[in-house]
């Protein structure tokens, strides 16, 4: 099988998309010759041509909102923030109109968008360009919020978030660009958004981990295994929808559940879904309380040693593991 | 006192050494950085304003010490202009505990409340708003003090910039806005993204005066930005002063500069505003080749020396983590 | 709706009941009033009706299995109403009526609920384990942060409980095996009853299976009531032979209208009785209870003496109230028909309770004197042994006299030496000189 980068899979799904389908087209800041903050889309400017990679003024909430227009009247638009949290000036464009059109024309209109943008902390660029606000977008109904933790993930979601008639939000992580899957076939596939991943089966203790944490829980959980602990680590893909069964038949299985994400862990949605455990069926199997990982209450710091202090790592999840086995 | 140009804010030359001394501070400020990032001995990003030295200087060279400024993503300049001390500039590069922001804010966030600089923004047109706000304060408790918002050419599409210039237009807010039009936002060119010639010209649109300068051009930029201020403190209103300059570097860290022609950045490049006041103040015979060398020498020794500064400063202790956030 | 078939609370100290017998099977038709099922307390067994009418759901249990107070047992309502699979967790034991509080105060054991475990802190994991091993989560130790009780601490203690009944040696598992021996039947001799090949042996060798009988119901009861009795109670017993010569003359005289009036013969029970009544009402201190809780002594205005009866399941103990102030008839019929209630174990539990001191009377068995255990919370009990013959002293001569074997165990916290025996004097007293019990 093909070994290929997240930002390649994410490159050559768009491409393929753009290929078959003349509705899709990209709209950013910077995504014509430089190729995107990340370089996502480095080279369609030479092959779909500036009309359909849109190089737009540095105008977050006009991108946003024109995009909610073209999708509204048969385009398929994909908008790249060049950092996510940008969203916050293009959120009036998500919150009041994209998510809520369909719903208050009574059902008439679709507003088929692709938000790409990159979230997440561990490049030094500190307050305003390292944060996770996916619970912002995740409270508001009309919205779907995908979280790709790997190339594969990331090639076959983005291509069901293009088919989707909702506007999705759809979060890179700047720290998983450079990273490759072995196995992304070249063929447009598509993974059903709220289909949750194991990404790897255990019986003692469950990680629900999303976007770089899943790679943290992964070395926890290697690491854990070397002293007998097996750990179930499941990667839910995408937020809205929440594959609520896989989670619970985990929980159910290991009786333990460690929830992880990058993005502050007051009001983060670790605890939609540490709720949702406890409101489930597997309350009753639950051995230990449900245990929630996720940044500090504060912003991200610049200094390295800082900002990795702020957010869970490693570490931080193999510890969280024993507390929920009361082991030292 | 010069000669060949007219200069409407009173310099003795003594202070117009020290602006070119400064100017060169800042360059090799910005050059030093370039060079930490390139060997990876600082993290995180950047934004160098190498090139626009002159833009940074000129507006701050002609308001009080009690005026205070905003800055921008690519504020180094702005910073050194409103009278930073540099070495704490470098340790905040550094993320040392001595930095402007004690290692938490870095490059994009160094403010200095004290010294009048509300702080560079890493949200393009961020720092718009917090001058009108900072304009309203002055105007409402009577404090006589004019605000310099700088922002680029980018910054003027978001609609912070529109909603601003309105608020303060209605409102007879003593503030500057200065955008510092490089060319590009950061690959999108000027041209593309906007249908006018002149950002200035926007002015006309919220009944504001509008002003186009030179941006290597220290007197120019002096003198339009002594007449804001002037207007502006007279009660009589913002100003709009748009500086043509060019940023030699590339955006931030990695920009292989694709969207522009090297013959482009040469042509700017030559027409260094630096340069030109050296040139201007030899020609004066206000400073002699060799001592303006030794000043430039000086400022480099300057950098160097900060670089020390903030090589021996201490990294933050983990426990400052939670420290300064709200609750 | 289906309505619930509670496990009734029948008395205050009752904690479990055992089922007897159903009276009805799933399916079949309930009128309002209909007994469904029999049910064996601490103290009687006890038919319990239907306070609804419709069908039986749904039976949660089989015969002769114990069921905590207050459990749903089954289910009534119409025909094809869906109820529970399992049988839902039992309710807290719900507080006595205020009304016949003031009565049972007196009688009222202090128990600590174990049924409740709702504050024992256990994950829910831990919980539905307890639940499903039937294990008491009171007795599992939490291995957790402030002994928090987790599943495997749970499952631990299942195991441990298993392996007490069948730990073996796997040598001795499988001769067992071989010799088809049900190892559950073998007393082992190792440490914590270990079975080994030696005690297989010895096993073989018996010819005799000993006959287990499950210590439930009232042998339950009595076992632990007796106990706690026996373990917490100072007890002081004293001994007096007293001179049954007038007692003797007193039954002769009355026999004959006795059983004319009430079909009943007087029997020494009743005359002992009649006399223990009148004798406390002077010794305040004999008729008392403790209460330990409030830390005081309760002196009771009423004597309702409770007489102890032997039956097949084991000792009940019904009470004649108001002893004292019952004519030798009324005191009669009424013990009478006690005695025979509580034989057909027909008691209801009104009839047991209220008692303030208790007889406890072996003079029918050759028994020369005995020490009774105090029926809590009371302050006294009364044993009485034989009757026979004895040569004593009387006026300077040896003359055989009937001499009864008494003996009385009273609480020391409650009373002293000095008074008890003050008591035991008088009854001596009144004994020996009974025709004042009709004055």
């Amino acid at each position: 099988m093909r070994e290929l980068t997240y930002v390649e899979a994410l490159r050559e799904m768009m491409s393929q998309e753009m290929r078959e389908n003349e509705n899709v087209f990209l709209m950013g800041e910077d995504i014509g010759v430089y190729g995107g903050a990340f370089g996502v889309t480095r080279g369609m400017i030479e092959e779909f041509g500036p009309e359909r990679v849109r190089n737009t003024p540095i105008s977050e909430a006009g991108i946003t909102g024109s995009a909610i227009g073209s999708a509204l009247t048969g385009m398929q638009p994909i908008v790249e923030l060049q950092f996510s949290d940008f969203i916050t000036i293009a959120m009036d464009q998500l919150a009041n109109q994209a998510a809520k059109l369909r719903y208050m024309y009574g059902g008439k209109g679709n507003v088929p968008m692709v938000l790409r943008t990159p979230a997440g902390s561990g490049t030094g660029a500190a307050a305003q360009h390292s944060q996770s606000l996916e619970a912002w977008v995740a409270h508001i109904p009309g919205l779907k919020v995908v979280q790709p933790s790997t190339a594969y993930d990331a090639k076959g979601l983005l291509k069901a978030a293009i088919d989707d008639p909702n506007p999705v939000i759809f979060y890179e992580h700047k720290l998983l660009y450079k990273t490759s899957s072995e196995d992304v076939p070249e063929e447009p596939y598509s993974i059903p958004l709220g289909q949750a991943d194991v990404k790897r089966e255990g019986e003692d203790v469950t990680i629900i981990a999303t976007t770089v944490m899943v790679h943290r829980a992964l070395e926890a959980a290697k690491s854990l295994a070397e002293e007998g602990i097996s750990v179930e680590v499941i990667d839910p893909r995408s937020i809205v929808p929440l594959d609520e069964e896989t989670i619970i038949q985990s929980v159910i299985k290991t009786n333990r559940v460690v929830v992880a994400h990058e993005a502050v862990k007051r009001g983060g949605y670790g605890g939609e879904i540490a709720s949702m455990i406890t409101e489930s069926e597997a309350f009753d199997f639950l051995d230990a309380p449900v245990k929630r990982l996720g940044a500090s209450p504060v912003p991200v710091p610049y200094n390295p040693e800082l900002e990795k202090a702020m957010t869970p790592q490693t570490e931080d999840l193999i510890r969280a593991v024993k507390d929920t086995l009361n082991r030292e | 006192m010069l000669n060949s140009v007219q200069l409407y804010p009173e310099k003795s030359n003594d202070e117009l050494l020290s602006l070119l001394k400064e100017m060169w501070t800042i360059r090799f400020f910005d050059e030093k950085v370039d060079e930490f990032f390139a060997k990876g001995m600082i993290h995180g990003t950047t934004h160098l304003c190498v090139g626009q030295e002159v833009t940074a200087t000129g507006p701050c060279a002609v308001i009080k010490e009690e005026d205070k400024i905003t800055s921008t993503h690519r504020g180094h300049g702005h910073c050194i202009a409103k009278g930073a001390d540099i070495n704490r500039m470098m340790a905040e590069l550094f993320g040392r505990s001595t930095g402007y922001c004690k290692g938490k804010g870095g490059s994009m966030h160094i403010a200095d409340v004290e010294k009048g600089n509300l702080g560079a923004n890493g949200i393009v047109g961020g720092g718009i708003p917090l001058a009108t706000g900072a304009a309203l304060t002055s105007k409402m408790k009577q404090k006589d003090e004019v605000i310099l918002s700088y922002f680029g050419d980018g910054a003027a599409n978001e609609g912070s910039f529109h909603e601003s210039l309105n608020i303060a237009s209605i409102w007879n807010l003593p503030v500057i806005f200065i955008c510092e039009n490089n060319q590009y936002g950061m690959s999108g060119s000027v041209k593309e993204m906007v249908n006018i010639e002149h950002i200035a010209d926007r002015a006309t649109a919220y009944g504001i005066p509008g002003k186009v300068v030179d941006g290597n051009d220290l007197i120019e930029v002096m003198n339009e930005t002594h007449e804001a201020v002037k207007h502006a403190r007279d009660g009589k209103g913002p100003v709009l002063i748009e500086a043509k300059t060019y940023r030699w570097k590339g955006h931030s860290k990695s920009d292989a500069r694709k969207y522009r022609t090297r013959e482009e950045e040469q042509a700017w490049k030559e027409a260094d505003g630096i340069k030109r006041f050296r040139d201007l103040l030899i020609s004066e015979e206000i400073v002699t080749e060799e001592a303006a060398d030794n000043l430039r020498k000086e400022a480099k020794q300057e950098v160097e020396d900060a670089v020390k500064y903030a090589e021996d400063s201490p990294e933050p202790s983990i426990d400052t983590l939670m420290e300064d956030v709200y609750a | 709706m289906a309505k619930e078939i509670f496990m009734p609370k029948l008395s205050s100290t009752m904690e479990t009941g055992t089922i007897l017998q159903w009276l009805k099977n799933e399916g079949d038709p309930v009128e309002m009033g209909e007994p469904v099922f029999e049910v064996m307390s601490d103290k009687i067994n006890i038919e319990v009706e239907a306070y609804e009418e419709g069908v039986l759901l749904k039976k949660y249990y089989e015969v002769d299995e114990v069921v905590p107070v207050n459990t749903v047992v089954g289910y009534i309502g119409e025909e094809n109403e869906e109820v529970p699979d399992t049988a839902p967790a039992g309710e807290e034991e719900k507080a006595e009526e205020p009304v016949s509080e003031a009565i049972e105060e007196n009688t009222l054991e202090t128990t600590t609920d174990k049924t409740d475990t709702s504050k024992v802190r256990a994950t829910p994991a831990a919980r539905r384990a307890a639940k499903e091993k039937g294990v008491s989560l009171f007795e599992v130790t939490g291995t957790g942060p402030k002994q928090r009780i987790h599943q495997d601490d749970v499952h631990l203690h299942a195991e441990e409980d298993g392996q007490q009944e069948l730990k073996a040696s796997p040598l001795a598992r499988k001769w067992a095996e071989a010799d088809n021996v049900n190892l559950e039947n073998v007393e082992g001799s190792g440490p914590r009853n270990k079975i080994y090949t030696r005690d297989l042996t010895s096993q073989s060798e018996q010819i005799d299976e000993p006959e287990r009988v499950p210590m439930q119901g009232i042998r339950k009861v009595v076992a632990d009531r007796m106990t706690e009795s026996a373990s917490n109670v100072p007890h002081v017993t004293l001994y007096s032979d007293i001179d049954m010569t007038e007692a003797i003359r007193l039954r002769s005289q009355l026999q004959d209208k006795m059983v004319e009036k009430t079909g009943y013969k007087l029997s020494y029970t009743e005359i002992i009785a009649k006399a223990v009544a009148v004798t406390l009402k002077r010794h305040p201190y004999l008729n008392a209870s403790l209460n330990e809780e409030k830390n005081e002594i309760i002196l009771h205005q009423e004597v309702n003496i409770g007489i102890a009866v032997a039956t097949e399941q084991g000792l009940v103990v019904p009470v004649v109230s108001k002893t004292d102030q019952k004519g030798f008839t009324e005191l009669v019929k009424e013990t009478k028909q006690l005695g025979e209630s509580a034989r057909k174990q027909q008691l209801q539990p009104n009839q047991m309770q209220g008692g303030t001191f208790t007889i406890s009377n072996l003079g029918m068995y050759a028994v020369d004197g005995f020490t009774p255990i105090i029926n809590q919370p009371e302050a006294a009990i009364l044993g009485v042994g034989r009757m026979k013959e004895t040569p004593v002293g009387v006026n300077g001569n040896i003359e055989l006299r009937p001499m009864m074997a008494f003996s009385l165990s009273f609480d020391h916290r409650i009373v002293d030496g000095a008074p008890a025996a003050a008591f035991l004097t008088d009854l001596k007293h009144a004994l020996e000189s009974p025709y004042e019990l009709l004055m």
